[in-house]
């Protein structure tokens, strides 16, 4: 059988057999543009998948635009809400605070959800997983991750705790997927469903406390929804006895039917995609590099090419072709990696946002994105060294090589001339380091954005933490708990008191209100506190102005979570706020920081009973062992067991109480996940840098082979020779961290500021870290140095001879 | 030695093949100006066997990097074969050169990735004068030439600076040029070897190659017919026979 022969042109075999004979540059080539590609493939492609699976499923299911809590009421009235016209679809439920005992014995809050009819849910559908989709009597349905928190699974039975502190045993009927709860790991709150004969026969009345809509028109519009839900309490709700405490827009900071967490992970994604067109563009200042080395490597090949008669030309398309034969590889390796980075990160979302993953294949679209980078970045960036390579004069290629002077000497080269206190072989290291400036510009550039974005991560997670630390001055209590309705304050206290180990209980009381426009409208819904001027469980950090005094008469203190909503308020100005049918003015004397709680306004304790009419009530108890100190995880937890204990006996509270560490934890985890991702991404950013300069020593090197044969020659050792080469590499890491420490300053800041925008939705108070700065120090050095050993180690291998007929 | 393969590409002219006016060529250097080569006059016949001797820093090399192509003069005319080398660009004197001359350097300057086929190969491929199904086969004759058709596959640095001139002088006749021009051939080779390759270029003169050769070593320039002495930019002498 004839073979098929095909022959290539002898200059492509050239080509080939150049990229493999230089393995290590190629392989530099390759993973320079790999690393970029791959980081955009991962990054879209997760995006992809976000969208099409969790956006996807979350609009599959009728997510409520709106919820409303309301008095006890009938399904009927979901019935006469849904014949609105401004209303699709109206459903009725009921949700009960009670508690699960764990496979561990521990009691985890489970918020119980009675719903009218499981054949058919309407809003917020969940599915079925395993098991029966409907409950019988005595059973229930569980959320998927609260079952697997719970320890427990479909077959199983369930212990219940009421408010009334009776307990139940409930079989598993079955398992479901709820996308539209946040999930148990996230919240410790399990989720359950059951029918309303198995809340009765728990003790509770058959009634319904929540009414979920989805709007009619305009359902993604925040000002339409919530002028419908206002329309529903003003002509149906109300007018039929009802009350409505609260109207909410699902999520956080969400708008209507937005999965409760769309801000924050499109935030946290752009976030990423920056980052991945960062690691693109330094992965093209590094193949500059590189190819710039790989054209002075070939100067003479060029040089002879031209003498036998290749034209300017044909060079040009030669060397282009390498680049691309280049990145043909590099995509082989990136698709994949991309791939596999989105299916990590899309794993990761999928078990901490509870949702299923359908397809892991990179989309079309992001397909052609990865292809077009991975051929256009290559080539745009290795044709000016390539234009510069081929236009050197063929005299010039051929002849001119070896010990010579390079660049226009600049005032850097007069300062460094100036230096002779060093030792000869530093200096050399010294002026060796700023003898090709435009290769260190590209090469500085590349490390220095590295550095850069490395500490910038640090100084986000700084940053972070001093938010979260913001946030925890608002819940300074080692234990806290709702009380019931009417309960009065000093009773609270006094009871609190007489916990072992507490020495301050501040009994605090809320509403919901609004506040009075001039219009006549009226602001969102707002939480209007009550408590002590001198509260010791709360460490306000003011904006403006100043906190309550006890001697305050119509004074309040807003927080900036209000100043959202209602932007033009300012100290000093008067507002109207209107809690029920009470209506009152009040001045504002002090703005507090943001702390995520919602919109507040605080008043004395005395201020909030003369408006509502509840004086000396206490709808919350906060307890603290010590002024001054939180106590430790453990204390806060003996009690916390002992308030709820105690204040359950003596009937003044059904509820469970919580510490300041349990909410703490549960805040805090979301972050350390992003700023795992973020490593991740710092961490390829440095690779890349430390993979430029390793290209730009090895090149440094090969172009002074000469200058080493003839240090040699003179006496100098090999230890003597790695100095040189060491030092150089380590004051172009030096450099790059002094120049990439100024830089993180505002990088940092504007890092810092997208994150916090993005996943908390607030301000950030910025905060530099000094142990990235040291981290990166330490990094660079170790980049430096290794980047310099193969190059000095093949340097001093080579003898005199080797490199003085280096001609 | 296998003989020469038959060539067509003969430039068949009653006059002057290789025409220098005025030549003058100067460096611009940290040191100042300097000026290697101060107003050449010199005309080449077709045919001959030329060498140019001179010590280092005379001008010699400069001279045959004029006749080349592979630089420029600072003014001056350079005709070859009635083709007005200093007018032609960068692209066009490629080319020129790859079908024009071939030149042999001192160092040899084969590719070193390649093998010597693949080096011999290298100018067809660039001015494709031959037709691709030949190319391999004319190469493989040259090596035959130049006793290396065994070697064919090696790569340059697995065979001696003899044999790796030899490859060059077979790369250099690759496209059939009428002109070779080489700058100290025999300077990185011993006694035998340089005879050796002297030898070769006589016998393309006898085909009717013309050879133009640098050289700073008075025996070897004495073996060609015609011997220009070189010093300081300057022809100082210049006899035949």
């Amino acid at each position: 059988m004839k073979l098929l022969r095909i022959e290539l042109k002898t200059r492509w075999v050239k080509i080939l057999k150049d990229i493999w004979g230089n393995r290590q540059r190629s392989l530099l080539v390759v993973l320079s543009i790999a690393v970029g590609i791959a980081a955009v493939g991962m990054i879209n492609t997760a995006r992809h998948i976000v969208e099409r699976d969790l956006y996807g499923q979350f609009r599959a299911g009728n997510p409520a635009s709106l919820i409303l809590y309301v008095s006890p009421f009938q399904k009927q009235l979901a019935g006469a809400v849904q014949n609105m016209r401004e209303v699709e679809t109206a459903e009725a439920r009921r949700v009960v605070a009670a508690q699960a005992l764990n496979s561990k014995g521990e009691w985890k809050d489970l918020a119980l959800n009675a719903l009218p009819n499981f054949n058919a849910p309407k809003v917020d559908q969940f599915r079925l997983e395993s098991g029966a989709a409907v409950p019988a009597g005595r059973e229930i349905l569980l959320e998927r991750r609260s079952a697997d928190g719970l320890g427990v699974k479909a077959g199983d039975m369930l212990t219940v705790k009421m408010p009334d502190e009776r307990t139940y045993r409930l079989r598993v009927a079955g398992i479901v997927h709820d996308i539209y709860v946040m999930p148990f790991s996230l919240m410790d709150e399990a989720t359950g469903y059951v029918r309303m004969e198995t809340l009765q026969w728990m003790g509770e009345q058959p009634y319904y406390n929540q009414i979920r809509l989805v709007a009619a028109q305009q359902k993604t519009d925040r000002a339409s929804v919530l002028k419908t839900g206002e329309l529903a309490r003003d002509r149906v709700i109300e007018p039929a006895g009802y009350q409505v405490f609260r109207i909410q827009i699902p999520g956080v900071n969400s708008d209507p039917g937005q999965h409760w967490a769309q801000n924050q992970i499109n935030g946290f994604l752009l976030i990423l995609q920056v980052m991945g067109i960062l690691a693109v563009l330094l992965s093209g200042g590094l193949i500059i590099n590189t190819i710039s080395a790989m054209m002075t490597q070939q100067a003479r090949q060029i040089g002879i090419l031209r003498a036998i008669g290749a034209r300017r030309s044909q060079l040009i398309t030669m060397y282009l072709v390498n680049v691309w034969i280049l990145a043909a590889a590099a995509l082989l390796i990136a698709l994949p990696l991309g791939l596999l980075g989105a299916w990590g990160i899309a794993e990761l979302a999928a078990s901490f946002l509870n949702f299923n993953l359908s397809e892991i294949a990179v989309p079309f679209h992001v397909l052609l994105l990865q292809v077009g980078l991975g051929l256009t970045i290559p080539t745009l960036a290795a044709l000016y060294p390539i234009l510069e390579g081929t236009r050197t004069p063929v005299v010039q290629a051929i002849y001119h090589q070896g010990v010579r002077g390079e660049e226009q000497e600049r005032p850097i080269d007069h300062l460094l001339m100036k230096l002779k206190a060093l030792s000869p072989p530093v200096l050399l290291s010294l002026r060796n380091t700023f003898r090709k400036k435009t290769r260190l510009a590209f090469t500085l550039a590349t490390l220095t954005l590295a550095g850069a974005m490395f500490i910038s991560v640090f100084s986000t997670r700084a940053s972070l933490t001093e938010q979260i630390l913001q946030v925890g001055r608002y819940i300074a209590f080692d234990a806290s708990l709702s009380l019931k309705p009417g309960t009065q304050r000093q009773t609270a206290e006094r009871e609190a008191l007489r916990i072992p180990g507490v020495q301050i209980a501040e009994g605090w009381a809320s509403s919901s209100g609004v506040i009075l426009h001039s219009d006549g409208s009226e602001s969102k819904a707002l939480e209007v506190v009550g408590l002590p001027h001198d509260t010791q469980t709360m460490d306000p950090a003011l904006q403006a102005g100043r906190w309550l005094r006890a001697n305050d008469t119509a004074a309040v203190v807003i927080n900036d979570d209000l100043l959202e909503s209602e932007p033009d308020i300012q100290v000093g100005d008067r507002i109207q706020l209107k809690i029920g049918e009470a209506k009152r003015w009040f001045t504002v004397v002090g703005i507090t920081s943001k702390h995520l709680s919602g919109a507040r306004v605080y008043m004395t304790l005395e201020e909030y009973g003369k408006f509502t009419g509840r004086m000396n009530q206490a709808d919350v108890i906060r307890l603290r062992a010590e002024p001054g100190k939180l106590a430790a995880p453990q204390v806060q937890a003996q009690i916390a067991a002992e308030l709820e204990t105690r204040f359950n006996n003596a009937g003044l509270s059904e509820q469970t109480a919580s510490t300041q560490n349990t909410l703490f934890s549960t805040f805090t985890r979301p972050f350390n996940i992003i700023l795992i991702v973020l490593i991740i991404m710092a961490t390829i950013l440095s690779i890349v840098g430390g993979l430029g300069l390793t290209g730009v020593m090895g090149l440094n090197i090969l172009e002074r082979t000469r200058e080493i044969g003839v240090l040699r020659a003179i006496g100098a050792t090999n230890a003597s020779v790695f100095q040189v080469v060491i030092v150089e590499g380590l004051v172009v890491g030096l450099i790059s961290w002094a120049l990439g420490a100024v830089v993180s300053l505002p990088s940092g800041f504007l890092l810092a500021g997208a994150v916090v925008k993005a996943v908390l939705q607030a301000t950030v108070h910025y905060r530099y870290s000094p142990w990235g700065l040291l981290l990166w120090l330490a990094i660079v050095v170790l980049i430096g140095v290794f980047a310099s050993l193969t190059p000095a180690r093949s340097a001093a291998r080579l003898t005199v001879r080797e490199v003085l007929e280096y001609e | 030695m296998i003989a020469l393969p038959q060539t067509a590409n003969t430039l068949q002219t009653d006059t002057q093949l290789i025409r220098l006016v005025q030549v003058v060529k100067t460096f611009q250097s940290g040191a100042g100006v300097f000026h290697a080569l101060r107003g050449i006059n010199l005309e080449i016949a077709q045919a001959q066997f030329v060498s140019i001797m001179g010590k280092s820093g005379s001008g010699k090399s400069t001279l045959i990097n004029m006749l080349t192509g592979i630089d420029r003069p600072t003014s001056g005319e350079i005709y070859i074969a009635d083709t007005a080398v200093h007018r032609l660009s960068d692209s066009d004197v490629a080319r020129w050169r790859g079908e024009t001359v071939g030149v042999v350097f001192q160092f040899f300057q084969l590719l070193p990735a390649l093998s010597l086929l693949e080096n011999v190969r290298l100018p067809m491929d660039f001015c494709d004068l031959f037709p691709r199904a030949e190319r391999s086969e004319r190469a493989m004759a040259l090596l035959e030439l130049v006793g290396l058709a065994d070697e064919a596959h090696k790569k340059p640095a697995q065979l001696s600076g003899g044999k790796q001139q030899c490859a060059a002088i077979a790369r250099a006749l690759a496209n059939d040029p009428p002109i070779i021009a080489t700058d100290e051939p025999t300077g990185n080779l011993d006694s035998a070897t340089a005879n050796q390759v002297i030898g070769l270029f006589e016998k393309l003169v006898e085909q009717g190659k013309t050879v133009i050769m640098v050289t700073h070593d008075a025996e070897v320039a004495q073996r060609a017919v015609r011997r220009i002495q070189i010093a300081d930019g300057q022809i100082v002498s210049d006899r035949s026979g």
